[in-house]
């Protein structure tokens, strides 16, 4: 796993890290068969969700405070407001024109 | 404006090619992947998982680059990520935080299930300058360029930790253990040190920016290299 943007967050990372890998592992093989209706997703969702929550929730509130921090000792958390706000996934950019040279 | 699109067919299983996305850094070929952060981690209504990650990379400035402006070569990267296990799709956009008067440059990667046991990765950048000075032009060329060699250099990376999660998988298989390739294989990589890694992709043709498919070849190189890496001399 690679290092945290600051020394002091990367125990925290690496342990958060294994924690929501092994979480991570089970949740890309949903154990619920792909014809199942939507409000059978949506539980299995839940589930899944809410063993995360049980096994990383708290080491991940210890290194999300780290990371925090040291983001705002950095300067970086008004660069990172403004980027987020762009919400990229749900407003994609319009396919791409050929360009004139 | 400059724009790049290729697209990759992996002979490996959606949920293998996925977990190799989130597990890609640190890897023998990102040694300029300084930082990996985790900095939102949410779930949607629909039950998919949202993630934004922030990466410092180091960078290096081009000769003719007039002197400052940018301080340093180190430029922050958010990626967001959503994995979707039940439409077996994870999307991704990644772009840069800072220099983005000098360059925006964006990289959008789609990760689908395409037939049974196969995954196609298609990805598409976009390089903006508005610096002006008459060096728009070269500065979006420049950034082109140097993204096409680094095309080769960041598969043949996610070919190292795809190669570790499959050989792990096989292990698990023959000794019939039911345990997680994690609980057995951390990724400790960053705390050996990176050597300089010198790699030559010359014989790679980055003419062609259509869409196109390759089959993978099986390899061995960068597990040998990864070995190497792990334990120099």
């Amino acid at each position: 796993m690679a290092h945290s943007l600051s020394d002091e967050c990367t125990p925290l990372k690496r342990e958060y890290d294994a924690c929501f890998n092994a979480w991570f592992e089970g949740y890309l093989e949903p154990a619920v068969a792909a014809s199942a209706n939507p409000e059978q997703r949506s539980k299995y969702s839940q589930e899944k969700a809410a063993e995360y929550e049980a096994s990383c929730g708290k080491i991940w509130t210890q290194y999300r405070d780290c990371v925090q921090k040291a983001v705002k000792d950095k300067g970086l958390d008004t660069l990172l407001e403004q980027a987020r706000q762009d919400n990229p996934l749900k407003d994609p950019p319009p396919p791409p024109t050929p360009e004139k040279s | 404006m400059k724009f790049y699109s290729n697209s990759f067919l992996y002979d490996d299983p959606w949920s293998i090619v996925s977990l190799a996305f989130f597990l890609r850094y640190p890897n023998p070929y990102a040694s300029h992947v300084l930082s990996c952060d985790v900095i939102a981690r949410s779930f949607s209504e629909s039950g998919t998982l949202l993630t934004t990650r922030l990466i410092l990379k180091k960078g290096s400035l081009p000769r003719w680059a007039p002197k400052g402006i940018i301080s340093r070569a180190e430029s922050w990267i958010v990626e967001e990520t959503e994995v979707d296990p039940h439409g077996r799709v994870l999307r991704c956009m990644t772009r840069n935080l800072d220099h983005v008067k000098v360059m925006r440059a964006e990289e959008r990667i789609t990760i689908s299930e395409a037939d049974v046991g196969k995954t196609l990765q298609y990805n598409e950048a976009r390089f903006v300058s508005g610096f002006g000075w008459g060096l728009t032009k070269r500065i979006e060329s420049h950034v082109l360029a140097r993204f096409k060699a680094n095309v080769q250099k960041s598969r043949e990376g996610f070919f190292v930790i795809l190669n570790l999660i499959r050989q792990s998988r096989m292990q698990h298989m023959t000794i019939g253990a039911p345990s997680s390739f994690l609980d057995s294989h951390r990724f400790t990589g960053s705390e050996v040190r990176m050597s300089v890694h010198q790699d030559t992709v010359a014989s790679y043709s980055h003419d062609n920016n259509e869409a196109r498919a390759v089959t993978p070849q099986p390899r061995m190189g960068p597990w040998g290299r990864l070995k190497a890496w792990l334990r120099p001399g």
